[in-house]
């Protein structure tokens, strides 16, 4: 009999106690998983998003457009170097005026050069083809197309949040992504459509941002500070960021949520570190006994010791091991392409990486060997004699 | 039935495994009831910026004031006998943008803040604000007043600092302002002609707010102006408007919060159950000895059950305690109209607590449901003779 053996035959003395215990280990593994992943999904889109693209807009406000002639000053190579690609939208806001869906990301841009840089959405040549000869044309994200129920060659009216009225289109295409934080529930048209019409009159010859690929992602910050700096004497200054950044920069409130579901993820710990530990206490009250029993027969108080921080240790990192099971399947396997699906818009991405699974067990093992602790401190120490006496 | 002074002596005779289950309840409370007051908090702060008798007009198909304009002939929506001249004005034409501001905390972190510019007769036309530091702007300059929810919050937006609406036009901060804890606390206030021309949008204004002689003349009001063609607008109560705007964040507040706090519930369920059922295995002598005294099957279970449920609302009662001390503190949560940040408070009301406690109340009834009937089923002769 060692350390190992003697917990491992003791687990299932109490069955249902330590099933329940298990199951709550392995809840609460599940939950902190849910709440990491949430924290991972919203910050991922800055490991994933292109290295090589810069987004260029205003300083002052999101609401604030650009002169469109700071394009042609973007793309000229004696200005900036180190541009390859440039491209510009305006934010539509669209809406669905029948309300298959509550609202999703419409926008407007440049019909020769979007898709170029924009590369990780995949569209048909053909259809990029037909983009370029249809003025009111757009291109949707596959999951939107479902959700609207149009295809290829279909009429679509959409509203705005920002300018009046109805708007028709053709849909010419539908893009499909290459790279898993591409918003699948998006769709984007010509701007020169928007330009011309009336109705955005008081945004005429204004975009909204501006995307560049650059030639060596290692300069993004060099070439950053050139473009600011090269606006910087003009009437609208520009502020340009990574790709993820623009994105959040609209988005920056959420922050203080998420510090709080930081705050929510340690308080899920601590609920099941008073759980385990209170188990624990009650294993070892109901064997205080047999603890003496042993202790006389010549164990050393170090054995009694090891026996009941590793039964506790063992608990905690079957039930963790439970856990991370579920989490393969609950999150991995049916929330996060749920999630994927439906707010994609914040969610591009919502799956538990490795390395997320692998700190929720550390975490649990660390709390089962703490919650061990106290009670195996407790009944070490305790005197032969009294273990042996002791009646409750 | 069993008197519930047994069930309490035996909760504190296990003082260890009480406080341990409790403890564990009192945390999920404390979640639960931390979301509920921040959605409350929100939905208080958005809806009482507005007023019964104030009217909003917006661009007909824009949901919020930042994505609306109305052209320079909004004066005329004043013009109307329905319409209360508040200073000698009856319609306040309002420009409102959001503007990106690095956090003063030095964490590089930007953020957005709502700009709101207005007539000399807006900080009028809303009795509720008043100025706590500092003076007044003065109408027709640059000088703006700052909400004091988010005063010192960001670079340049504090007493006596300055930020630029675009290049060489800085705005000045001369003053802060109160306003009843509503979200205009969260906002910057400056003159509308001189952001206009700051902005280059001389010619429209975001909305455009109206004072009823009376709030029942709204919809006589609303007719008047939504039937007129030389607009296109779309005329709300001011209430409705600010309540439509607190819909989506106070919504998402207490989704999330009450989605978090039930999974949590399932791990103190389970904890219950497990105090549960070591009491229930440990005094099976006790309850064999109660029943043999004669109290019937129903009377074990139900005292069991209640022992369960006094430990968990006696968890609640200690997580509510903790969670009265976040209504010293405020938060900052996100606007999703207008992507700016209002700053709110965690707000308790008696539907928080009382809900709080029956949560936990159901937490140690169904914690405690199972062993209880262990319990009932206790065989009095085996039980007396082990």
């Amino acid at each position: 009999m060692n350390a190992g053996t003697y917990p491992a035959r003791n687990l299932f003395r109490r069955r249902g106690r330590t099933i329940l215990t298990l199951a709550v280990v392995a809840v609460v593994v599940l939950i902190f998983n849910l709440l990491r992943t949430v924290d991972h999904g919203w910050k991922v889109g800055a490991e994933e998003a292109a290295k090589d693209r810069l987004a260029t807009r205003h300083k002052v406000s999101i609401t604030m457009q650009l002169p469109k002639r700071y394009i042609d000053d973007l793309r000229d190579p004696n200005k900036i170097k180190g541009i390859k690609a440039a491209t510009w939208a305006n934010w539509f806001g669209a809406k669905d005026p029948r309300e298959r869906t509550p609202f999703f990301a419409g926008f407007a841009a440049d019909h020769h050069s979007w898709f170029d840089v924009m590369d990780e959405m995949k569209v048909d040549p053909a259809a990029l083809e037909a983009w370029k000869q249809t003025r009111d044309g757009a291109i949707l994200g596959d999951v939107l197309a479902k959700t609207l129920g149009v295809k290829v060659g279909d009429n679509l009216v959409i509203a705005s949040d920002i300018y009046p009225g109805e708007w028709k289109f053709k849909v010419v295409g539908i893009y499909t992504p290459l790279r898993k934080t591409v918003d699948r529930n998006s769709m984007v048209f010509r701007w020169d459509y928007l330009n011309d019409d009336p109705r955005a009159s008081f945004s005429k010859e204004q975009i909204g941002w501006v995307m560049s690929r650059i030639d060596d992602p290692s300069k993004s910050a060099e070439i950053s500070r050139a473009i600011d700096k090269m606006f910087d004497e003009r009437d609208d200054q520009t502020v340009t960021m990574s790709e993820r950044a623009f994105q959040l920069s609209f988005l920056g409130g959420f922050g203080a949520i998420l510090s709080a579901f930081d705050l929510v993820s340690i308080v899920i710990l601590l609920i099941m570190m008073m759980i385990l530990a209170n188990t624990v206490a009650m294993s070892v009250r109901e064997r205080a006994h047999e603890y003496g029993v042993l202790r006389a027969i010549g164990f050393s108080p170090r054995y009694v010791f090891a026996f009941i921080v590793g039964e506790a240790t063992l608990i905690a990192l079957l039930g963790g091991l439970t856990g991370a099971l579920l989490t393969m399947l609950l999150i991995n396997g049916a929330l996060g392409p749920m999630m994927e699906e439906n707010m994609g818009a914040f969610f591009p991405y919502f799956r538990t990486p490795m390395s997320v699974i692998g700190l929720s067990l550390a975490g649990a093992v660390v709390i089962g060997v703490i919650s061990g602790l106290a009670p195996a401190i407790g009944a070490a120490r305790r005197k032969v004699t009294d273990a042996l006496r002791r009646v409750d | 039935m069993v008197p519930i002074r047994y069930n309490v002596r035996s909760l504190l005779v296990r003082k260890v495994t009480t406080i341990a289950t409790a403890g564990g309840i009192a945390l999920v409370v404390f979640v639960f009831a931390a979301a509920r007051m921040l959605g409350e908090g929100a939905e208080r702060a958005m809806t009482s910026s507005g007023r019964d008798d104030n009217v909003i007009i917006l661009r007909k198909g824009a949901d919020a004031e930042l994505s609306s304009g109305v052209g320079n002939d909004y004066k005329k929506l004043g013009d109307r006998p329905e319409v209360a001249q508040v200073g000698g004005v009856g319609a306040i034409g309002e420009i409102v943008i959001v503007i990106t501001a690095e956090l003063a905390d030095g964490s590089g972190g930007l953020s957005n803040v709502l700009v709101r510019g207005m007539p000399a007769e807006g900080i009028a036309f809303r009795p509720e604000v008043k100025i706590v530091s500092g003076r007044a702007p003065k109408p027709g300059t640059n000088e703006v007043i700052v909400g004091r929810a988010i005063s010192g919050r960001f670079k340049g937006v504090g007493p006596n600092q300055s930020f630029e609406l675009r290049r060489n036009r800085p705005l000045q901060v001369v003053g802060e302002f109160a306003a009843a804890g509503s979200s205009y606390e969260s906002e910057v206030w400056g003159d509308l002609d001189v952001i206009r021309k700051y902005l280059g949008r001389e010619s429209v204004v975001s909305s455009v707010r109206v004072r009823l002689t009376d709030p029942s003349k709204f919809e006589a009001y609303r007719m008047a102006v939504e039937g007129d063609k030389v607009f296109s607008v779309k005329v709300m109560r001011e209430r409705d408007y600010y309540q439509k705007q607190a819909e989506g964040t106070s919504q998402f507040l207490t989704i999330t919060g009450t989605i978090i706090a039930i999974l949590f519930s399932i791990a103190a369920m389970l904890g219950a159950a497990i105090t549960m059922n070591g009491a229930v295995a440990n005094r099976s002598k006790e309850i064999g000895t109660l029943r043999a005294l004669g109290f019937s099957r129903l009377a074990i279970l139900t005292s069991f059950v209640l022992e369960s449920m006094i430990l968990a609302v006696g968890g609640g009662i200690i997580g509510l305690g903790f969670v009265m001390l976040l209504t010293m503190v405020s938060f900052p949560v996100m606007n999703f109209q207008t992507f700016s940040e209002i700053i709110i408070g965690f707000q308790a009301t008696p539907g928080i607590v009382v809900g709080a406690l029956i949560f936990s109340a159901a937490m140690g009834l169904l914690g405690g449901l199972t062993p209880a009937i262990r319990a009932s089923r206790v065989s009095p002769i085996e039980a007396m003779r082990a």
